[in-house]
């Protein structure tokens, strides 16, 4: 007996055809830029099942993206979360790439550049990544960048098909915070808003719809609240530790507002503060005195070790950072 | 008549086309890893010739589209009309407490089905999705569901109650349903017609054991217990389900690791029973290698996998008031003899009296392994399910 016939499938359709089949949504996307969101995404997408290219700056970043990719995996290996098959078949799904021509084919192409130390993002940058993403996509494929500052409809300008750009802010404070703020600028199309809701769903977020502004919901909110948190520790009026548990014990969140800050980035919320504050003009907007103090000291949070808590090296905290307000 | 057999899991559809009249099996294959890269078709023909078609494959119609395209080819196929496909037997995971019995597919019995989907949401919609195909491409054909908790509907109410408040089975359907019925109701059914004697008078315990694993207590003709309950987690030390655990213990770890309801779902439905305690693996035939090499830890979990059968075979043994037949099957059942000895050890004084010699000679073949002396009758009945839904499809078109 003959080993095994191995032939293709598509002649065997009734009805199926090379021609008719439709390509499936999302089948392929792309991230450029593997910092830790970029990798968040990059990990989720694969999980759904969508076949991911990421792009990196070089190969040692790479095979450090790549690393880290599989520490996320077998830390849930050992918490029990997924199998090594499992593992090993999501892994499979990732393609690293220096090079922009391998987005050739995705659906949806996210833009995650990551912040500079000081914690801005390069609009030109950005902007270029955008013109290159759009001389190798297909026309209807999504270009996205993932953010909470007012941006998409600036990146989106210079491009021929604008209606395709769409903003996206995956909240970090913790791994159910599984909420999408979907953000349409001023020229994307109700299409493209739509393809993202179901995005949303396949990677098990639930869409929200937001008109372009500063912050988004979400940022928004905390900022605000984060502000009258540092004036109230600034007015000597309770501890920080009592206004954490005000939050967490009468309020009933996961996190004290300060620990929310450093887990969200104290370098994203000065910058995204400032444009609040340069946009409505109002007062309370305006990054507090100890916001500034850890961001010019690089106290950035968990990322840093140190924020308003100090973090070993798995970003347990040990303390809070009583440097800051003695 | 040709009765196509189909059934879909969440990426996969097993297939078999059987020619009724003789029994025989025409066609036969499977596909895999639908919606995925990477995705087949393999096939083997009746000359035992392996044929694997690759290529995209993205949802369970295109994959049963592709299985009657080949049933329709001159290459590889054995019809010349979708016509002369009787009709499609559709095992079911889950029929909740509406269906006791296989049922004619009607407009009514899909909305049923989709309210089943809360009980087995793995399972009940990629077998809807195989009901939905067949409906568009042979929409002249009837169809029939099969139901792996059907044959369990026998059970008593003291039998399938938890001991929990009633309110939550009369909320949520919170009971005990049993799986592996096809197969718990063929090799019974199986065994009796081996043996020469009346099924319906018979008290029988059917050991179904493989990866995942279930035994049943039949008396006349009726399964009275199963050891599965609302979900294949409970019962029998399993591949890599844990089977019967104290609930305390599900709160104890979930607290101690900070663990969700999904992270202890995936403990212990996927690392846990005989891969969780040997640490080797899930696959029998790996850990009986591990044994051989002296490894404890495998020893361990071949015994704990043993004594939880025989555990089960006791307490039936006093459910049914007395066995007059003992049935293995499954992979590990009707492959594995230290499982079978393991379990009918020193069970002289119920009347199990297994002939070792037999027992260890045999592998997949109907046979009687207990001795000529042995009250209970011990045999191995390698299971068939798709024949029995093969089956059951004829009997509900002829009404």
């Amino acid at each position: 007996m003959s080993g095994i016939i191995i032939e293709p499938i598509e002649k065997y359709g009734l009805t199926i055809s090379a021609d008719s089949r439709s390509k499936p949504l999302f089948s392929k996307i792309g991230v450029v830029g593997a910092g830790k969101e970029g990798r968040n995404i990059i990990n989720m997408a694969a999980t759904a099942g969508m076949d991911v290219v990421f792009l990196d700056e070089s190969n040692e970043r790479i095979s450090f993206v790549l690393g880290e990719l599989e520490k996320v995996m077998d830390q849930k290996i050992t918490g029990w979360g997924l199998t090594q098959s499992e593992k090993k078949v999501i892994m499979n799904r990732i393609k690293p790439t220096l090079e922009y021509e391998d987005f050739k084919g995705c659906d949806l192409v996210i833009e995650c550049t990551r912040y500079t130390e000081s914690g801005r993002r390069s609009t030109p940058l950005r902007k270029n990544i955008f013109k290159r993403l759009e001389d190798i996509l297909d026309t209807d494929a999504i270009i996205a960048t993932n953010g909470s500052t007012i941006i998409i409809s600036e990146l989106a300008a210079d491009l021929e098909h604008k209606e395709r750009c769409v903003s996206l802010y995956f909240p970090v404070s913790h791994p159910d915070a599984r909420i999408l703020e979907i953000v349409s600028g001023m020229y994307t199309s109700e299409e493209v808003y739509q393809k993202m809701e179901v995005f949303a769903r396949l990677i098990n977020y639930k869409p929200h719809r937001i008109n372009e502004s500063n912050g988004n919901v979400s940022l928004r909110m905390v900022a605000t609240m984060l502000n009258e948190a540092c004036q109230i520790l600034l007015e000597r009026i309770t501890s920080l530790e009592d206004i954490e548990e005000t939050f967490t014990i009468i309020y009933g969140q996961r996190y004290g507002i300060f620990r929310l800050a450093d887990i969200i980035g104290i370098e994203r919320l000065v910058t995204l503060m400032e444009a609040m504050f340069n946009d409505f003009g109002q007062k309370h907007y305006k990054p507090n005195p100890l916001l500034w103090k850890l961001y010019r000291s690089n106290q950035l949070g968990v990322r840093t070790g140190k924020g308003f808590y100090i973090y070993d090296e798995n970003g347990n905290t040990v303390s809070p950072n009583k440097s800051l307000y003695n | 008549m040709k009765i196509l057999v189909l059934n879909c899991g969440s990426s996969s559809i097993k297939y078999k086309l059987f020619e009724m009249e003789s029994k025989e099996t025409v066609a036969q294959g499977g596909i895999e890893k639908i919606g995925m890269k990477g995705s087949f078709l393999r096939l083997i023909l009746p000359d035992g010739q392996k044929v694997m078609l690759e290529g995209e494959i993205l949802e369970h119609r295109a994959g049963i589209e592709y299985i009657l395209g080949v049933l329709l080819s001159e290459k590889y196929g054995c019809i010349r009309s979708l016509d002369e496909i009787g009709a499609v037997g559709h095992r079911v995971v889950h029929g909740g407490e509406r269906f006791n019995s296989s049922v004619l597919i009607t407009e009514e019995v899909i909305k049923m089905l989709n309210d089943c989907i809360e009980l087995a949401p793995l399972h009940n919609p990629p077998n809807l999705k195989g009901i939905y195909a067949i409906q568009e491409l042979m929409p002249h054909t009837p169809q029939v569901g099969v139901f792996d908790t059907a044959f369990h509907q026998t059970m008593p109410d003291y039998a399938y109650m938890y001991g929990i408040p009633y309110v939550l089975y009369e909320k949520y359907g919170i009971r005990r349903y049993g799986f592996h019925g096809t197969s718990h109701r063929y090799v019974s059914k199986r065994a009796c017609e081996f043996l020469g004697v009346p099924y319906k008078e018979q008290r029988i315990i059917t050991a179904h054991i493989g990866n995942g694993g279930s035994v049943t207590a039949i008396k006349n003709g009726k399964s009275i217990d199963t050891s599965m309950g609302m979900t294949p987690v409970e019962g029998l030390i399993m591949g890599t389900r844990s089977g019967d655990l104290d609930p305390g213990v599900i709160t104890y770890i979930m607290e101690k690791e900070h663990m969700g309801t999904k992270g202890i779902t995936t403990l212990l439905n996927k690392f846990s029973g005989v891969l969780g305690i040997s640490g080797i693996s899930s696959d029998m035939r790996e850990i009986q290698e591990s044994i051989l090499q002296g490894d404890k830890r495998a020893i361990l979990a071949m015994s704990t996998y043993n004594y939880r059968i025989k555990k089960y075979v006791g307490a039936y043994a006093a459910a049914l008031g007395g066995v007059d037949i003992l049935v293995f099957t499954g992979g590990v059942g009707e492959n594995q003899a230290i499982t079978r000895s393991d379990v009918c050890k020193d069970m002289e004084f119920m009347g199990i009296e297994l002939d070792e010699e037999v027992n260890k000679a045999v592998r997949a073949k109907e046979m009687v392994i207990s001795k000529p002396s042995s009250k209970v009758k011990v045999l191995i009945i390698p299971t068939d399910e798709e024949l029995t839904i093969a089956r059951d499809t004829v009997e509900i078109l002829q009404g």
